[in-house]
């Protein structure tokens, strides 16, 4: 049931995100490039950072979540979808770290 | 002697009053249950009905976990009380309540209506379209054992009570009539889905079942109504896309 919820949760906050989104990469048209340049230093803020590692662990979660629900749609790992499921989420939490990994030099460092 | 405790979850509709909009009676009561050699949570509730309280109100039936008229939410979890042994629970008070989002009749009795009303709704006995032989209706070991986990569902409602998609769609049919189609459904000599599948086939059917798997969770059967659902899903987009009846 907690897989469950935990799905929609995250698909809510997913399509929250993505008029965040959409508002955010308007302003290169409305305010123009320096509108724009000035939004994504803004992102090199700890706290924003913070959000998007976990905006990458939202989007995780829920398309490999979701990949184990069309699995069971076709009648794959019904019994044991508590396995798969972790198995799942093992795959996330990979994923995340090399994330995780690949982003800190450009949040924490000179990069950008 | 040794003793098992018991916390119950009480309700009198003349004492407590009548309860709307799905809530819960909040009167416990606690009773200390003494035993020679092991004793079951059903055999602590017919006990403290002989001796400590006559109104305390359960269905059983067979006490051997075949009927399914004894499932209540037992320390936490849908059981069957006939077969929960109350010894099992490190001496702890075990919690007795009935189960959760079914409309209360009295103490741990919940008011099954809507549950067998939907089973019924799936015409859950066999059907034939073509005529029966002289004798018995053939059946291979390979058909017969598609018939193993279905079969044994004893119609206790745990499931049912269970299921997020029952609780918020009242009119959802619910993974143990969803099972028993699937039984049905997946049964060699049966031959009625053209009259069964629109029933499940819809938004009140199949469909609500987000694969949350409560249902299989709460069996005390350990019967997996996911798969069944599932597999009547399968059954129905084939017939809407391909035009296939089997």
């Amino acid at each position: 049931m907690w897989a469950w919820i935990l799905f929609r949760i995250s698909g809510l906050i997913l399509v929250a995100y993505l008029f965040v989104h959409i508002v955010i990469i308007s302003q290169g048209e409305v305010g123009g490039p320096d509108t724009l340049d000035r939004l994504f230093e803004m992102f090199e803020n700890p706290f924003l950072a913070f959000l998007d590692f976990m905006l990458v662990a939202a989007v995780l979660y829920h398309g490999l979540n979701g990949v184990r629900v069309i699995l069971m749609d076709f009648g794959v790992g019904i019994r044991n979808h508590k396995a798969v499921f972790w198995v799942v989420m093992l795959i996330a939490a990979g994923l995340l770290a090399w994330f995780a990994m690949v982003a800190a030099p450009h949040v924490f460092g000179s990069g950008g | 002697m040794p003793e098992v405790k018991l916390r119950i979850n009480r309700y009198d509709p003349a004492l407590d009053g009548e309860l709307t909009g799905g809530r819960r009676s909040d009167r416990w009561e606690e009773f200390a249950v003494p035993y020679e050699g092991t004793i079951t949570v059903l055999e602590a509730l017919f006990s403290i009905q002989e001796h400590v309280d006559g109104s305390l109100a359960f269905r059983y039936c067979c006490r051997a976990s075949i009927c399914g008229s004894c499932a209540m939410y037992i320390d936490g979890r849908y059981r069957l009380a006939c077969q929960t042994n109350a010894t099992h629970f490190n001496g702890r008070t075990i919690t007795v309540a009935p189960m959760p989002h079914m409309p209360l009749v009295k103490d741990l009795v919940v008011d099954m209506t809507s549950f067998f009303a939907k089973y019924e709704y799936i015409k859950p006995w066999l059907m034939r379209a073509s005529q029966n032989p002289e004798k018995e209706i053939p059946q291979s070991p390979k058909d017969r054992r598609k018939l193993d986990m279905p079969i044994d569902c004893i119609l206790c409602g745990a499931c049912y009570s269970s299921c997020p998609s029952v609780w918020y769609e009242d009119d959802y049919l619910g993974p143990a009539a969803l099972l028993k189609a699937y039984r049905f459904e997946v049964d060699s000599r049966d031959e009625a889905r053209k009259e069964r599948l629109p029933r499940f086939d819809n938004e009140r059917g199949v469909y609500r079942c987000h694969t949350i798997t409560n249902c299989s969770e709460a069996c005390p059967k350990e019967l997996n109504p996911t798969e069944g659902i599932q597999w009547l899903k399968r059954a129905a987009v084939r017939r809407r896309i391909l035009g296939r009846w089997k």
